[in-house]
This record gives structure tokens, sequence and C-alpha cells, in this order.
């Protein structure tokens, strides 16, 4: 690949204080009265360095929020940045590449791709681009991650936990400037996921990214600096510092409907999913 | 990327195996075709320049043959001496060659090859470059003996001693066998019979003063060019023919071309099916490929792979494909020619495997049809999985293909069908032979896109027809089949599209062939009024001897002899129309009921006139009465008055533009010396047919290869002549059926991997292996009919229009093969049974669990 990757240099922070920001974001599905509005003029800043957190009740916006600030999904109205560029009306091309070059994923079902090995996963973002890894860092993340004598290894052959490390480096290893993981721990069992989320933990703390993570556990939640609560499409709440008591006191009045000012509203949602 | 999209080839290539398979048939039979022609073109080349002159005198030649009249071009053998008294000549000889002459044994049999293939007389000439050398037996010596070449005396067993009687155009003679020669190189396939120098000019041209060439030597250092100038010079420029043993090979090369010409186009026939075919095969598999894997699509653009990347590792999916089954396919293209030049030898040609010319052109043309082919074909499901949005990799579920709307494809599909049937209504419509058969191949390729890009919206109607009665047959299961093959009528449409081509094609060919059949039928129906037709086996011409038998026949009344001539005819319009035109003898409206718009048989045989066909006529200008220039062979020209014009289907007409005919005294007086071809014999007053029958196969008993047929039989002879077409129809039938099970098979491959956990939920509730095959083989068969349900309609619309551009050729009876197409539509149930072992019994044999738990 050429010029691009050259003329940005991936890591942390140039100015500002904010890895993204959106404003009046609103996102609708269908037309006239069928309308379903995801997300509802939310205005969101996500601090650079910090690990923030987004829960909510099915359907509340949270994961439509993340694609929205990712630059996977188009917005209906409002505006969104990524650090201090515009990403609404960008073109696919642009957009693309500032996934690429900026923007790191993990996903719920870990979206390995099955015939390559870890490794090759690992630096796929970089193949793509067509750069080679910074053989330090790469060293330093997958030592991190605990992979390095899995790294022959096909996604087949490697436990769920293993393979959400691997997604895990893989979003690390171009240094973007914002990670988006959505429900990380979804599909681990608890050891696993409380690994993952260590990892991520130390991700902000230690290599000094910005991490976005969308869930509905509460203990996951815990290991952020701080929770927006979405519902119906609107931030309704946040936390900073939370625990896991102080999220699943927060979320048990949105379940039952009670917004923060104590009025209930419509009927409990059904089972969360991602 | 690279890495990833070499991965992904090789996760995949058991799915590609199907689609490499149909490149390497198109390769196979490109390649084959290239080798196989370049083998015989150097083979031939270098036997001919070996053999030939340096050299070569021969008769002016200014009309081609397109059916052989019987002359044998000859020039005066003294000019041998006057060549050889030139400076720079070293030698020049006389050459004497008569290419259809038939050999019998003593018991009568022919000694001539089994493949139609000429045999030839030549005169031995110790001194000339031969294609043989003595093996056994010494050369000939005066007019009784005679040297046999050994391929023809071991299959006809033939020894030296025997006496063999050859039938030449001036006569009979009886030849002892004195010697059996060898081939030194490759043997065109042709028989060779020699005869001493005198012998050969007396018996096999009838003119002791004539040859039909003469062989030049060059003195030591000069040049072949330089010669060939002094020679034409001294002998006049345009009096003869003269060529360098390069020209001469060339040309001899090419005279040899027709046949191997043949071959060529039939293996290109065959590559084009294969190509054809193949790409909707490759289209499907990749589409299905793009729609399994739309998730690890979505994640590469989530990642930040733009369409671009997306778009070019698809591509180069499909060059590696393309590159893999090109790299085969030349291989079997190898094969191939190697098992023809096998198949050559068997019939007779010497050719060594071990020449086997594999030129650059080869693997060019190889790679390049595989690679395009491949290209093509993945181009639209590339761009598709560019499309693939990166919320794929997201989203929960997995819409693997399923139906975006067929809208584009309804208006796409419409506009070239409405554009291929204007086409071919202006095609059946319009007059000009030239402009309809472009509107008709206009109409073809149309009608054929239309049928593709809207197969898929045809799926359902068609299917829900074809199907309605499996539940009430097979119950749920009956069901759950046409429930599938309707569930993706894209996939559906596309596999069943490569059948439909075939199909559509061989269904076009037959209609066509057995349109030419009936017509040809209808028009010796019609047409021929004699009682008996006596012909050559490979309706070559015949000694003056075999007609005189035939009069002498007791019982025989009249007889009308039919001459082939190549002549051209300057028209009042300026054009001058090469073509051939037929002279019969006298009584011609006895034996034939000739439709003439005026006049009548006695003005067109009368001395110095012609008849016409009337449409011809009209179109240059021509009036009964007027007269036009005829150009003969030998370069004579006549004026030549119009004495009768004929109506529609007047005989013999296809080939031969303008329908010309006149008398055989006519013929004799401009260019004298050719053959008949064609007797028609009426019995005489108080004889009966099978009487009549019987002394003329007793009369004919010496000359085997002549034949007696009656009405029925005229039309047997014909008949078998055009079945060599339909044979070849069958065979590309074949073919493409064989490329088109491969894409079903692919297809429901594909979809059983795709819905393994549906089939695994299936056999958990109860579905009994018995009945999941059945599903699987009624979903193949309802495909494979669907697909042939489409190719017999689209196949009958062109065979009937190629129909109607074949009547202005003269071909008016329109014939559809029903048996053919009946054979067609339960062939499709056998083809979509056939296609569904394979997947079937893999969905059947499926862990259940596993099945279930598969993601």
């Amino acid at each position: 690949m050429p010029a691009p990757a050259a003329e940005h240099v991936p890591g942390p922070a140039p100015a500002g204080p904010f890895a993204a920001r959106a404003r009046g974001l609103t996102k609708a599905y269908g037309a006239g009265e069928t309308t379903v509005l995801a997300l509802d003029a939310v205005d969101v800043d996500i601090v650079r360095g910090r690990f923030t957190a987004v829960m909510g009740p099915s359907g509340s916006g949270k994961s439509t929020l993340m694609h929205c600030l990712a630059g996977l999904d188009t917005v209906s109205a409002g505006r969104v940045w990524l650090g201090e560029t515009e990403i609404t009306g960008l073109k696919d091309r642009e957009l693309t590449r500032l996934r690429r070059d900026r923007v790191g994923f993990m996903f719920q079902s870990f979206n390995l791709v099955p015939t390559l090995n870890a490794l090759e996963n690992i630096t796929l973002p970089l193949d793509i681009a067509g750069r080679r890894a910074d053989p330090r860092w790469l060293d330093r993340v997958v030592g991190t991650l605990g992979l390095r004598d899995r790294l022959g290894h096909r996604p087949a052959q490697l436990s769920g936990g293993q393979q959400q490390r691997v997604a895990c480096a893989r979003a690390l290893v171009s240094r973007p400037e914002l990670i988006f993981a959505d429900e990380p721990t979804g599909n681990l069992d608890s050891r696993a996921g409380r690994e993952v989320l260590g990892f991520l933990r130390g991700a902000v703390d230690d290599l000094g990214q910005t991490v976005v993570m969308v869930t509905h556990d509460p203990g996951a939640a815990a290991c952020s600096d701080a929770v927006l609560f979405l519902a119906d499409g609107r931030i309704v709440d946040r936390l900073e510092r939370p625990t896991a008591r102080a999220v699943l006191d927060r979320m048990k009045r949105l379940d039952t409907g009670c917004g923060p000012s104590g009025e209930c509203g419509g009927p409990a949602p059904g089972p969360e999913r991602g | 990327m690279l890495r990833a999209t070499l991965r992904s080839f090789l996760a995949h290539k058991g799915r590609l195996l199907m689609s490499g398979l149909a490149v390497v048939l198109s390769v196979a039979f490109v390649a084959g075709s290239l080798i196989f022609s370049a083998t015989l073109d150097r083979t031939f080349g270098r036997l001919f320049a070996s053999t030939a002159a340096d050299v070569t005198v021969r008769p002016a030649e200014n009309l081609d043959e397109s059916r052989p009249s019987g002359r044998i071009a000859t020039l005066p053998a003294a000019l041998a001496d006057r060549v050889a008294g030139l400076g720079q000549v070293a030698a020049a000889r006389v050459d004497v060659e008569a290419g259809n002459i038939t050999v019998v044994d003593a018991r009568r049999r022919p000694v001539s090859p089994t493949t139609g293939a000429p045999t030839t007389g030549a005169n031995w000439d110790p001194a000339g470059h031969r294609t043989v050398e003595l093996g056994s037996g010494h050369p000939p010596r005066g007019p009784g003996q005679a040297v046999l070449d050994e391929v023809t005396a071991d299959r006809a067993d033939v020894r030296i001693g025997d006496t063999l009687t050859v039938i030449a155009a001036p006569g009979s003679f009886r030849v002892e066998v004195v010697g059996i020669a060898a081939f030194t190189a490759a043997n065109p396939g042709t028989a060779l019979l020699f005869l001493d120098t005198p012998a050969a000019q007396e018996r096999l041209l009838g003119d002791a003063r004539a040859a039909t060439g003469i062989s030049v030597d060059a003195a030591d250092g000069v040049d072949a060019g330089q010669l060939k100038r002094r020679v034409a010079d001294a002998l006049g420029p345009n009096a003869y023919t003269y060529r360098t043993a390069a020209e001469q090979a060339e040309s001899d090369v090419q005279r040899l071309g027709g046949f191997l010409d043949v071959l060529k186009w039939v293996m290109l026939g065959f590559a084009g099916v294969a190509v054809l075919v193949g790409v909707f095969l490759i289209v499907n598999t990749f589409s299905m490929l793009i729609a399994q894997r739309t998730r690890e699509l979505g994640l590469l653009r989530a990642l930040g792979a733009d369409r671009r990347q997306v778009r070019r590792s698809v591509l180069t999916e499909a060059l590696l494909l393309g590159v893999a089954g090109a790299t085969l396919g030349l291989a079997g293209g190898a094969g191939l020619a190697a098992g023809l030049i096998r198949v050559m030898n068997a019939i007779g040609m010497h050719i060594r495997a071990t020449d086997m010319v594999i030129g650059w052109t080869v693997p060019v043309a190889g790679y390049a049809v595989g690679l395009g082919v491949t290209f093509v074909a993945a181009y639209l499901p590339a761009r598709r999985a560019a499309a693939v949005s990166p919320m794929a990799a997201i989203a929960e579920t997995e819409a693997a293909g399923t139906g975006r709307p067929l809208r584009t494809r309804a208006r796409a599909g419409a506009v070239a069908g409405a554009a291929g049937a204007a086409a071919l209504a202006g095609c059946a419509a319009s007059s000009p032979a030239g402009r309809a058969a472009g509107l008709l191949g206009a109409g073809v390729a149309l009608t054929l896109v239309a049928a593709v890009v809207a197969g898929p919206l045809l799926v359902r109607p068609v299917i829900r027809v074809l199907g309605a009665s499996f539940p009430a047959l097979f119950g749920a299961v009956g069901l759950l089949s046409r429930r599938n093959a309707l569930r993706n009528p894209r996939r559906t449409g596309a596999t069943a599209a490569a059948l439909m081509v075939g199909i559509a094609l061989a269904v076009g060919l037959s209609v066509a062939g057995a349109s030419i059949t009936a017509s040809f039928d209808r028009q010796i129906d019609r047409t021929l009024g004699s009682d008996f037709v006596v012909r050559h086996g490979n309706s070559a011409p015949f000694p003056r001897e075999v007609t005189d038998a035939v009069r002498r026949a007791p019982g025989a009344g009249l007889v009308v002899p039919a001459r082939y001539a190549p002549v051209a005819v300057r028209l009042p319009d300026g054009e001058r129309v090469a073509t051939t035109a037929t002279a019969y003898g006298p009584g011609l409206d006895e034996v034939a009921d000739i439709d003439y718009a005026h006049g009548d048989g006695r003005a067109a045989l009368a001395p110095g006139r012609l008849a016409m066909d009337a449409r011809f006529a009209r179109e240059h200008g021509v009036r009964v009465g007027g007269t036009v220039r005829v150009e003969f062979q030998d370069g004579r020209t006549a004026a030549l008055a119009v004495g009768a014009l004929t109506g529609r289907e007047s005989a013999e007409r296809f080939r031969a533009p303008g329908g010309l005919f006149f008398g055989l005294a006519t013929l004799e007086r401009y260019a004298p010396g050719g053959q008949d071809a064609v007797l028609y014999v009426d019995a005489a007053p108080g004889t009966g047919d099978d009487e009549l029958r019987a002394a003329l196969e007793r009369s004919l008993a010496p000359y085997p290869h002549v034949q007696v047929r009656d009405l029925a039989g005229y039309k047997e002879l014909v008949r078998d002549q055009i079945a060599v077409l339909l044979y070849l129809v069958y065979a590309l039938l074949g073919l493409a059926i064989v490329i088109a099970v491969l894409g079903v098979v692919n297809t429901l491959a594909l979809s059983v991997v795709e819905r393994t956990r549906e089939i695994g939920l299936l056999r958990a509730i109860g579905l009994s292996r018995r009945l999941l095959r059945r599903m699987i083989r009624l979903e193949s068969v309802v495909i494979a009919v669907f697909g042939a349900v489409l190719g017999l309609a689209l196949g009958l619309v062109w065979g009937v229009c190629t129909q109607r551009v074949l009547a202005l050729e003269g071909m008016t009876v329109l014939a559809v093969p029903w048996d053919t197409v009946v054979a067609v539509a339960l062939g499709s149930v056998a083809v979509g049974i056939v296609a569904a072992l394979l997947p079937a019994s893999r969905a059947s044999r499926m862990n259940v669990l596993a099945a279930v738990a598969h993601e």
C-alpha cells in the first residue's frame, strides 16, 4: 500500500483530549411509519487513553453507537469525529482506510480467519495495509497476551479464550487510536473472560491505548474507567470508576424500565443479545 | 492479503474442483486442436517439402473445384525437354498423377482406403523425390506392372505377383504387382499405385504426350526463386503455374488441409462449448463460495481491506484456479492430440507421435483461455464480494446469498430478450441470406444472454409447475426438495443455465439438421423422376466405361448423366460469380421434375444455352434470351444464352449459387475430359424395376465403388451424409452435459455444506438417510429438468429461425426431431439423478450431532 500508511504514524494521540466524539448522532432504520430510531440525537465524547464501557438493555442502541463511531455503519443524522477527523460524509474508500489505520476491532465471536494461523491473523490488518509489523511492538503484544507458543496454531486448534486473545492482539498490533470491542467476553467462560478484560485493561494502562467496549456483563463493565448507559437510543446515565455492584444497580433500574430519575416506562426488554 | 488469498484458495480447493475440471476441459480442447493441427502441418509440410522438386510447373489453375469434375488438368510432356534445355537447370522430369483412380483386386474387392481417402496413381520416376522407396520387388517396367504402397498392400492383403484392376478415367486395365513401396516419412492417408512413366501417361491420362506437371531440378548453386523466374520467362508467365519447392509444399498442405481443418474446427467447437458451459459453472462456484464467506469478507472489510483489495483477492483466487486448470488442461491437450494422432494412424496415416509440435502458441492460447474464462466468470462474483459490508462480520445470522431483488435482472433480461426476439423475427423475415444469417447470430446471442440473465426469474414459476406433484408423490421430502430448489433462484438459475446452453445448442442444431434432411428428402421426392440413381459411394465421379456399362445393361432405358463443372459467370450487373454448374445429358425432364419459371429442359440443354435460378437471374439482371460469359476450367470462355429459368427448389442448389446447368455437349465442347458423377436411369418399356436393378448390379459388378440406388436408397445416402453432422451435434451435447453435470454436482455439494446444520436437524428429528438422499436427488432432478425445459424452448426457437435462414438456401422444410426432444427431456431426469449421487451420499453420511453443532 502506498502513501497513506506513511503519512499516518499509527499510535496514541496527536492533539486533543478526545479519541472520538459524536454530536446529534441519529440512526434510523426503515422509513415512514415503521421507522425505528436506534440512536436518537446522541452526544458522546470518548476520552483518549481511557477504557470506556457502553451498557444498556437489548435494543438500546449500544452496538449501533459503536458501529457508527467506528465508521462501520452510516449515520442518519449528526456528526461523528474520530480524533480530529470528521468521519460522517467520508466515502467508503476513506472510511476503509481510516478503519485500517486508526481503529482496532474485537468481536463477540472472535472472527478469526480460519485458514490463517494465529500470527497471520494478528498481522492481517497490517498485511492488508501492506505494512510490516514493528517487531518489538508485535513481540510485546504477543508476550503480553501470552500467545508466544500458540502463534503457529490455526483458530480451530485454539480455545475460545485463546482465540479472543488473538483477536485482541490483532486489534492492538497496528497501534490504533481507538479499539472497539463488541461483547468481547460474550462467548467466553468467566475465567477466560476475566483474562481478556485484564488484557484490555493492560492495553489502556500499560500501552496507552483507548478502548470502547460494549457489554452487558456488569463485571466486565466494572473493569472500565467509565460506563455509559444507553436506553431507547439515548445516553441515559454515566458512571465514573464503576464497581460491579454500582453497575448492576443502575442496570436494574434500566431493566425495570425505570430511568435514573425514578419514573417507569415501557415493558421490560427481552434477554440481552450482542 | 496475498497470503490470506492463497490460504483461502487452498482451503477451498475441494470446492473448486468442479470449476477446475471445466477449465481443464476447455483448455484441453483448445490445446489439443492447436497441437494436433500444428503437428499435421509440420509433418506434411516437411513431407511435401522433401518430395517437391526445386521448381514445379503445373497447368494454370483458374477455378477451384468445390465438387470434383473428374477432369485431370494436363500439360504437354514435351515441355520437360524444353525446360531441360534451359540454363541453370540440372534436370526436368515429367510428373503424372491421377488423384482419383479405383483399384480392385482379382475378387473385385476395392483396394482403397476405407476412409474414403482417394487412391492416387502416379508415375514411378527413379530420379524423382518420392514419399516412398522400394521395399521389395522391382520398379514397374512396361504397361502391365505396378508398385503398390505397403500400407494399402497390408490392409488389402496384396502381395507381389497379384493382379489388380485399375479403374482410371480412360478405362480399366490390369496390372501385376511387381513391387511394394514403403513410406519414407509420413503418409497423408492416400493409397498409392505406381506405373512406369509411359504407362502412366497412356493409362491414367489417356494421352502418351501429356503430363500433369514438370519437376525441375536446379543446377548447383542456383536459387529456386531465380530458377522459377527463368522457367516462367521461357514458358510464358501466365501459361502455367510455377512453384518453388516451398510454395509447392504449402499448396499441397493446403489441399490436404480441408479435411484437417474440419477436425480442427470440430475440436475448437468442443472447446467453445466447454468454455461457454464452464463459465456458468465457475460463476456459480464463486458466487456460492462468496456467499458462504460473507462473514469472513466482512471481517476483512472491517479490518480495513478496501473494496479493491477484496475484489482483487477473489480474482486472484480465480486466476490461481485458471493457472492450475490451464496447466492440467495443456497436459490433457497434449494427450488428446496424441490420441487423435493414434486415430489418424489407425485409419492409415503415418504420423510419429514423437513429431508432436507444441509451439509457443499452445501455452499462450491455453493460459489465455484458462485465465480468461476464470477471470471473466469470477468478475461479477468478485464485485459482489467487494460490495459485502463490513457489518456482515458482526451480523448474527449469516445471510448466505439470500435473494436480493431481481429487478435489474428482469429489466436487463427483458431488454436483451426483446432485442434478441426482434433479431430472430428479422432474420425470419429478411431475404438476403447474408443479412439473415447475421441477424440469426445476433438473435441467438441475445436470446441466450436474456435466458441466462432472466433465468432466475423463471425459476419460481417453472419449478412450481415442475414440482407441483412432488408433495403428493414424495410427501414432506418432495415439498422440502422443491422449496430447496426455489430457495435461491439465482443459484438454481445459474446451475441450470449450464445445462440450458448445451441443450439449446444441440437442439437448435438438430432441428437444423432434421430440416436439412427433410428438405433434401422432399426435394428428392419432388424432383427425382428416374427409377434408379447410380453414384459413387462418396459422390466422386467415375470413368466413362461405367456410364457405358450402365447404358448396355439389359433393360436400361433412358440414361441421363450429370457432371459437375467449376465455372465462373460474368453477369450483366458486372459481378463475377464462381460456382459449380451441372451438365446433364439429353432427356433431363424425363428423369427430373424441375420447376421451370421459364422455358424447359430442352431449351436449357440446347447447344450454347444454359439455365439458372430465377431469383439469382433477377438479382443480377439476367433475362431469358440474354447471354452471359461463362469461364470454364483451362480458361476457355463461352457466351451462353439463357434458355430457361428455374423456380424455387431447383435441383442440387445447395452450395452452388445460381443453380446453373447446361447440356453435357456444351461442357464437352468447352471443358472436355470430365467424368460423370451421377447417372439417372429409367427402365426400358416392359422392364420391371427389380429386373433392371439386378441387371444394373450385374453390369456394375466390376466397379464395386459405384452403387445403384432407388429413390429410398438415394434418400438414405443423402441422409447418411447429413447424419455425420448430427453425430457431431450429439457429441457436443454429450460434452455440454458432462460439464453441466459437474455444475449440478458442484451446486448440490456446496448447498449440502451450507445446509449442514439444517440437514443435521432433519436427521435429528427422524429423517432417514434414504429419504435425505431422495430429497437431494429430487432437488437435483428439478434443477436439471428446469435447465432442460429452458434449453429445449430456446433450442427450438433457434432451430426454427435457423431453418428460416436455410430456407433462403432452398431448405424449405421445417422438421422438428421430436424423438430427440423427448430423449433430451427424459435424459435430463437421468442427469439430475446422476448429479445427485455424490452430494446425496455425502449428506447422508454426516454425523448428526456434529452437523447440528456446525457453525
